[in-house]
Formats: structure tokens, sequence, C-alpha cells
């Protein structure tokens, strides 16, 4: 039976009809083939013209209908609803995008702008008469989410979704949970301790019965897709028991001869191989740094608590969704940025939160009491177009408060700022107006005029052409130069790269959209939060943790999902399993299948996207994807070809 | 290239600014200050100098005499940095560093010097009174002398190298170029400025207070010249008499209202109040008021028994002469005068 169309040309309010004789284009397609109805309307998108539509559809039966009008980035939606409220299955409504192809496009040539869209509506006609009724394809759900990274993002998330009774699987990577915010000290705007922050959210989250921690673990594989990945996760031994006790585990770290740069403390302290944990760790087991550790055998003498000879075990895991809270790394000067590496008297912004927190009374570095000490602002970040262009948000704020309890607990510190504009926003503003109160001292620097460091017989100098002082060089001799090191993506890329998602040009975990989906990623069901996905806060990281949290949550609560039915279609009889179309598939929904026994290409319908990647490479022509068959695509190019 | 000195900052404390450290560079009190020009930029590019402790610079500027304290830019900044009590500090801390003697610097310093001096000259004078057993001839007698001779010596030991070494400060140590001629062209400026104070005029709402500043320069120098030239205490016209008396109220009147002003901290201007500050204008004050009973005693025949009243007005000259005209806040008058002329002849060399 043929299609029983209506056809709906919208004036747009004049942005279409100014340059388009609409009228015309309506009497050009009324008597096509299969057109029950047409019409013009002022606004198709208006309240009035949609009722009347229903109507429309409902009294004169239709099985299809055409709007022509603008972009279905705006209205696609609307018009479904539309179908929804008739009774039509959505489906049947195709959309002619005539202000935007046409009437703006030809603004310029009102006859060539109408005859164009004659063809437009004629070629969406064509696709219509071959509309078919879809269903959304449904999946269960499994209530249960992975949340990959216990810094503070994941546990906050982690709380969250256990407080909405999903099953938690908390994986950290590290031996510890506690992430960056367990490394830091007191932090603004709440002078609590990371150690307060962290200690407190382990509390909250350990005594429940529906969270799972992983720690030393990482996910080494995953299927599937949303409402159900299998994640197989590895976890590597601490390979010493839980009864192994402080005087035990002295000797075994007094005897064991590996010596390696505390990453705790951002290489500022050594530790051994073996060794114990910081007030902000958890779990409160001592652990063995497998990469580091020469398995000598040293530790197991003097503990009969250590075992050496425990192997890497292998768990598989089933969840909903899977929330990403992977992090950052502090960026790491290159070799004589600013003296880096080369001059002994300069650190990063990291390693002197970590010596204000460990020393007393005196501020000690390499044997040298500290008073001058010059902080250079924006050291990997705001690099312009060759490095690292975005601003990383805390580091202001955090060397301003890091000065400010330098100048408090130690006598006769003076603290010059060299920077490029402070960016202590929002509620922060206050520490930047006490330290200037302070007497803090700030030289600000242009883009292409950076600040300088200089050594002249162990004597360490910093200039700058201050912009706040006639662009005068003004120079001091400082003790310590700390270098504001900014936020970069994860060195280790592992978690990311498994799960094939998206990088933005600042190489952090992209989001679909900045303001309206910020936390959801291009792959389904997968979420970021925190600083894996931009430079963050704390208290920005916690906000996008519990958005996270409640996104992912929405993944699997009803235990059902719904997903587009628009993907593709193999024809098991045309495939040959050539391989080209998993190839092509951007996100691995195509699999080696088997039909009898032949090898065919199967498509993972909740994966795919409908994105036609693998389309156009099939040499068979066995792939259609659904709406937008090679069918319908060959009726719309023969209408848009026809002679007016 | 210039070395930053955070400590400079604490020592102008010393000569009483306060807070300029909050300054965050806005910018706000130079585009509020009526004075400032593009040329002579102020008052945040002093208070960037303070801060950075660039000595120096600040030495070789005659910016801080530039400013005649309106208070708008102490209103206006958002910092609360107060850079219209920055610059005063900075003529405190220039005036020290002029004066070759370093006792102005200590007079600023430490009240505690300030107070020992009042008090050692005050024995001095009574000292002296007693060495003379209270005869009020031979007071008087001496009295007028040491006036001129006090105007004397202070202007030849301390004035005059103190000008000589601000001149070498801000125009031969900085390499200003000035042909000799130049000096005579600008010398109307001197006197105009000295006299009238004229630039204050341009501070926003500045009239009554430079009217009343304007009357007190006349009614101070004329009384000074009164009682020493015309010998006001001892002269028989009545012209003089009359303008004696005219002169010591104008003079103790102004400041009276001076000294209201600064207790009731109407002004920004006289919200801050330092010793040298109070020490001027009720040492002032109390010239004119004294001077005036003197002169009142006399005509009333009183003077033989209230000698106390001439002794008092010889404690309150002395004080003025020996300690507030050479080290204290009446050498601004001197400076800023010159400082116009110096200004003068580094833009006329330009």
């Amino acid at each position: 039976m043929d299609k029983r169309l209506g056809v709906y040309i919208c004036h747009c309010g004049g942005n279409i009809s100014d340059y388009v004789d609409v009228e015309k284009v309506r009497e050009a397609i009324e008597n096509d083939g299969c057109v029950l109805m047409s019409k013009t309307t002022q606004f198709a998108c208006s309240d009035s013209n949609q009722k009347e539509m229903v109507l429309d559809i409902q009294e004169q039966n239709l099985s299809g209908i055409v709007v022509a009008s603008c972009s279905p980035k705006l209205h696609l939606n609307t018009f479904r609803q539309v179908s929804e409220r008739a009774d039509l299955n959505k489906y049947n409504y195709v959309h002619a995008n005539i202000r935007e192809q046409a009437s703006w496009a030809h603004s310029d040539d009102k006859k060539g702008a109408t005859e164009k869209t004659i063809l437009l509506v004629k070629a969406a006609i064509a696709k219509a008469r071959l509309a078919e009724s879809l269903t959304p394809n449904k999946i269960m759900a499994i209530n249960a989410v992975a949340v990959i990274g216990g810094g503070v993002a994941g546990l906050k998330a982690a709380i969250s979704l256990s407080d909405k009774n999903t099953q938690v699987v908390l994986i950290e990577r590290e031996p510890f949970i506690g992430g960056r915010v367990g490394q830091w000290g007191e932090m603004f705007t709440t002078n609590q301790t990371g150690n307060e922050l962290i200690s407190s959210l382990y509390a909250q989250l350990v005594t429940r019965k529906n969270v799972q921690i992983y720690t030393n673990s990482e996910v080494v594989s995953y299927s599937g897709s949303i409402g159900d990945f299998s994640l197989k996760i590895e976890t590597t031994p601490r390979y010493i028991s839980q009864d192994c006790d402080a005087k035990e585990l002295q000797k075994a770290m007094d005897v064991c001869p590996v010596v390696v740069p505390d990453p705790f403390t951002f290489g500022i302290t050594n530790r051994k191989a073996i060794y114990g944990f910081a007030a902000s760790q958890y779990p409160k087991q001592a652990t063995i740094d497998d990469a580091a550790c020469t398995h000598c055998g040293a530790c197991e003498k003097v503990s009969k608590n250590i075992d050496l000879s425990l192997q890497k075990e292998m768990v598989e895991l089933h969840v909903g969704s899977v929330l990403m809270a992977t992090g950052f790394d502090p960026y790491t000067p290159e070799n004589g940025e600013f003296g880096y590496a080369e001059n002994e008297s300069v650190i990063t912004l990291p390693q002197f939160k970590k010596l204000i927190d460990n020393s007393e009374s005196k501020l000690i570095y390499k044997g040298k009491e500290i008073k001058n000490i010059a902080y250079i602002y924006c050291v990997g970040s705001r690099q312009g177009d060759e490095g690292n262009s975005y601003c990383s948000r805390y580091c202001c704020t955090s060397t301003i408060h890091s000065a400010i309890i330098a100048k408090k607990k130690f006598k006769n510190i003076h603290n010059f700022h060299f920077n490029r504009g402070i960016r202590t926003y929002g509620k922060q503003e206050v520490l930047y107006a006490e330290s200037l109160k302070l007497g803090d001292l700030y030289l600000q620097a242009t883009d292409d005029s950076p600040a300088e460091v200089y050594s002249e017989n162990g004597r360490t100098w910093v200039k700058v052409n201050d912009i706040l002082t006639e662009s005068k060089e003004m120079q001091v001799e400082v003790d310590l130069v700390v270098l504001v090191t900014g936020m970069v993506p994860r060195s280790d890329k592992k978690v990311s790269t498994l799960f094939k998602l998206p990088k933005g040009r600042d190489r952090f975990l992209n989001e679909i959209h900045m303001k309206l989906r910020p936390v959801e990623t291009a792959i389904d069901g997968i979420t970021i939060a925190g600083t894996c996905q931009s430079p963050k806060n704390v208290a920005e990281s916690v906000n996008s943790s519990l958005s996270a949290a409640t996104k992912a949550f929405s993944y699997i609560s009803k235990g059902e999902l719904e997903t587009e039915p628009i993907v593709v279609e193999i024809d098991a009889v045309k495939c040959t399993w050539c391989n080209e179309c998993s190839t092509a598939c951007p996100f691995d929904a195509i699999t080696q299948g088997l039909d009898g026994d032949r090898k065919i290409a199967v498509v993972n319908t909740t994966v795919c996207k409908g994105c036609g990647m693998c389309t156009p490479v099939c040499p068979t022509d066995a792939i259609d994807l659904v709406t937008f068959s090679s069918k319908e695509i060959m009726n719309m190019i023969d209408a848009l070809t026809e002679q007016i | 290239m210039a070395n930053i000195n955070p400590k400079f900052g604490e020592k102008l404390k010393e000569y009483g600014a306060e807070n300029f450290n909050a300054c965050y560079n806005c910018g706000t009190c130079t585009a509020v200050c009526s004075l400032s020009t593009p040329e002579d930029s102020f008052p945040r590019n002093m208070v960037r100098c303070s801060t950075l402790g660039q000595d120096q610079e600040i030495e070789a500027s005659l910016k801080p005499w530039l400013c005649y304290y309106c208070g708008e830019c102490s209103l206006h900044c958002p910092q609360d940095a107060n850079p219209g009590e920055l610059m005063m500090s900075l003529r405190r801390w220039l005036t020290a560093k002029y004066d070759w003697t370093g006792f102005s610097g200590l007079l600023y310093k430490s009240l505690a010097v300030t107070l020992i001096s009042l008090i050692v000259v005050a024995l001095g004078v009574v000292g002296f009174a007693y060495q003379q057993n209270f005869e009020l001839e031979s007071l008087m007698h001496y009295g007028h002398y040491f006036e001129m001779i006090a105007i004397g010596s202070v202007f030849a030991v301390v004035l005059v190298p103190n000008i000589i070494r601000m001149w070498y400060f801000v125009i031969i140590k900085p390499k200003k170029k000035v042909a000799f001629a130049t000096y005579f062209k600008a010398s109307g400026d001197f006197f105009v400025h000295m006299f009238t104070q004229k630039r204050s005029l341009g501070c926003d709402d500045n009239q009554v207070r430079w009217f009343e500043h304007l009357i007190l320069v006349f009614g101070y120098l004329a009384l000074l010249f009164t009682t020493v030239f015309l010998d006001w205490f001892d002269s028989k016209n009545l012209f003089v008499i009359a303008l004696g008396y005219i002169e010591s109220i104008a003079v103790f009147v102004i400041t009276a209202d001076f000294v209201n002003s600064r207790l009731k901290k109407q002004k920004a201007v006289s919200t801050h109040s330092q010793p040298s500050d109070w020490l001027f204008v009720v040492g002032l004050l109390l010239m004119g008021f004294t001077a005036f009973l003197v002169r009142l005693a006399i005509d009333m025949n009183m003077i033989q028994s209230q000698l106390w009243i001439f002794i008092v007005h010889l404690i309150v000259l002395a004080q003025w002469a020996l300690i507030v005209v050479p080290f204290g806040k009446w050498t601004h008058f001197l400076y800023r005068s010159f400082a116009m002329y110096f200004a003068k002849l580094i833009e006329l060399s330009k």
C-alpha cells in the first residue's frame, strides 16, 4: 500500500518565505504521487500548527508526514512528538531543511532558492514514501556502576551511587585510596587538610555493603555496552598480609635495598620498594611497589607476613555503567624550563606544598634555610598554541594559599609572585586580598616576555619586565623558586584508551557538550568526572562527580534502556566477512559472527550509533543503515536530479 | 635593572604608611586624581615603587610633592590601600632623606625623641629665664634677638644644605641637564607656588581649604615679619600693633579649625594624624595664640605681673624655631615650593 503523505512548508515568519516562494513550492509538490495534502504555515513549530498537524494526521489517516522548515537539529524532536501524539510512528516523519540549505544560503537568488526548495521537498517525499515504522531497541541494564579512580571525585561518586542503592565497584590503580587530594595538606577555602577530607569519605564508604573497593587494581579489558559492561580487573598483590605490624614492617623496610623517589611527596623524599601508608592513605595496609621491587627476598627473611610468591589475580565484573574519575598528573617542566632540574633551588608547586607540610619551625630545602621565595605562575598552562593553552584553574589559589601558610608557619619569609594575571576567581578572591595585605609582592609578566630564572655563583635570581612598573626590569635574589605547575592528563592512558574515550584538543577526556551534557561521553553508558575531564579544583571535581553519578544512575535506574533503532543491518547473504566494516567502525559495534558455518559481520545494536561509517566501505554492499538505506538515498538522489 | 627590596615597605610604615601593599594595581587612584598627568602619573606609580622598594626612584622623584592630599584616591581605593596617606608618608620619608643631620627621620619615627626634644628646649628656655632672674626687659630683648638668630642659623645650617641635597637628588644624580639660564626663567614659579600654593586649587572642591591655607601662609609670614622686623611687642605704632593682632588672630583661628578637623577626622586628609602633623598645627596655633596674649598683656599692663605668659610664648617660639621649622612639617612648605621649581626646571629642559 502506498503512503498517504501530508507535507507542511514553513514560512519561518519570513526567514524562508522572504526568499522562497513557499506557495509555488507547495503547488509543485501537491500532485506528487502519494501526497494527500499539502499546506504552508507561518510557523510549523507553533502550538496551533502542531495541533493542526495532529488533527490532519488523524482525520486524513496519514501514514507519513514531511516537514520542510529549519534544521532538524532544532525541531526534529518537536515533530517526532507531534507524530506520536497523533498515534503515528515517529519514524514516518521526514524533515527537509529548506532554511539553512535554501533560503539562507541563496538569499541573493530567490528563483534559484525556490527551485532548490522544490527539489529538497521532493527528495524528502521520496524518502518518506519508503519510511517504515520502527521500535526502539530495548536492553537490560544491570544495577551496578564501576567507578574507576579512588580520588575525591571517585569517592564522592561512589558514595552518591551507593546512596541510590546501586551496587558500586570502586577500582583504584594505586595501592591506596585518596588520589591527589590525599597528598595535599591544608586547602582553601575550608582550610581542611586532604587527610581530613579523604578520611571522612573513606569512613563513609568502607562500611557500606553495596560498595566493593579494589585497590592496586586495573581494568585490563572490557566488552559489552551500556546496560551490561563486562570488566576484567587485574589486582596486583600487596605481598604483605594485614598481620604485619609496624615494627615488623620497619625491619623489612630497613633491609629493602631498593630506594626510589616517593611519588607521594612528588619526589622530594625517597622511600623503599616496601613501604607503609600515610595518614590519608587507605586501606591501612603496607605494600610493595611491584614496579620497583627486584624480588630479592630480603624482606621475606625478616618477616613471615611477607610472601613474594603471590600472583596477580583477575576477576570479571558486570556493571551497567562506568564512571571515569582517573584524575590528573601535575605538569612536569622540561629540563631547563625556568631552571628546572638544572638549578637545585627550583621545585614545583606540588613539591613545595609537601615541603611546607613536612617542615617544622624552619623551612629548609637541600640544607639551606629558605627565606625569599619566587613563584613563577602558569608553568605548563596558558602556553599558547604549541603547548597547553588552557588555564589549570587551581594553581593561582593553591600557590597564594601555600605562600600564606609558609609566611605564617615560618619566620622572615618573603614571597614574590611572578604571575601572568591572578585568577583567584569567586570566593577565592579574598585569599588574594589577604596575601596582598600580608605584604606578598606580585610582579606581572606578559606572555611574550616571561620571567627568567638565572644563577650566578650558586645564587639564584629571578627577573622580569614588570608590566605593573612600566615594564621596567626588576630582579630579586631568592632561596627557592617554585614553578606553579598546572594539570595535565594522566600520562598512563591505558584505561581511557581501553574504553576508546574521545579526547579534546587539550588531551583531557571529552564530554559530549560542555554546557548541556557535561559528564556524558560519546560512549553510551560511560561518564566522566573530576580532573580527567579538565583541570578543576576540589569543589568543581566533586560537583562534576555528583553530576556524573546521577547521570550514571539514570542509565540503569529503570532496569531497561531504550536506544535509537537507527542502526545498520547486515545482509547475511551478501556479507563475505572481509573485516572492512569492523575496521571502519569507531565504536567497535561490529564483530565477527556466524551464519550457519559462514563467517559474517554481526552488529551489536546497543553499541551502534548509526554513524554510517561502515556502509560505504562494504565491497559487496551488504550493509544498510536503517532510515538511510541505499534504496532511500537513491530515491532521494533521483528526486533531486529531476527536471522541474 | 632594579632590585626588589620588600624591606623598604616596612621602613615606610614607620613614617605612617599603612596597608599600601593591599594595592592590586587597578589604577583607580591615578584615574580619580585631578593632579595626575600622563607625564607625572601618580599615586599608583608611587605605591608600586614603595611596595617593590624602589627607594632610588622615589628619592629622585618629585611626585610626592606634586600631591596636595585631597584624599580622593583613598576614598575610592577598592582595596583600602590608602594611597593618599602613602604619598604623605613619602613626603615625610623624603624630608628625612633630604635632611643631612638625620634628625628629621628620628622625629618622624620616634614619638619619644620628639617629646624629649620639646622638653629639652622648654627646659632651656626656663633655665635661660632663670639665669636672667626672670627680668622682663632682658627676656624680651634676648627673645627678639633669638628670633633673628634662630631664623638665620636654621636656614644656614640646616635648610639651605638640605635644599641643596634635594637639588642633588632630583637634578644632579639622575643626570638631568638643566641650562644655567633656566634657573632664572623658572624662578617665578617658585615664588608663585610658595606664596599661593596655586597647584592645590587643581584638587576637587579644595577652594575653602586652599583659601584658609593662603590666609595662614600670609598671616604667618606677616606675623613673622611684624615681630622680627617691626618689633611688634616693643612697638608704639598703632598700625603695627593692630596689624600684629590681626595676623596672630588669623593664624590661631585657622589653625584651630585645622586642629578641629583633625580631631573630628572630617576629611580623608585629616583622618590620619602622625605626631609630626599634630606638632605642626598645634605649634602654629600656640604661636599665634601666645603672641596674641603677650601683646594683649602688654597693652593691659599686666605683663610684669604675668611674666609666665611671655615665658610660655618663648618656649613655644623656641620649640617652633628649633624643632618644627628645621626638622618638622614646616619644611614641607619649603620643599614643596622647591619641588615646583625643580619640576619647572625639568619641564623647561626637555
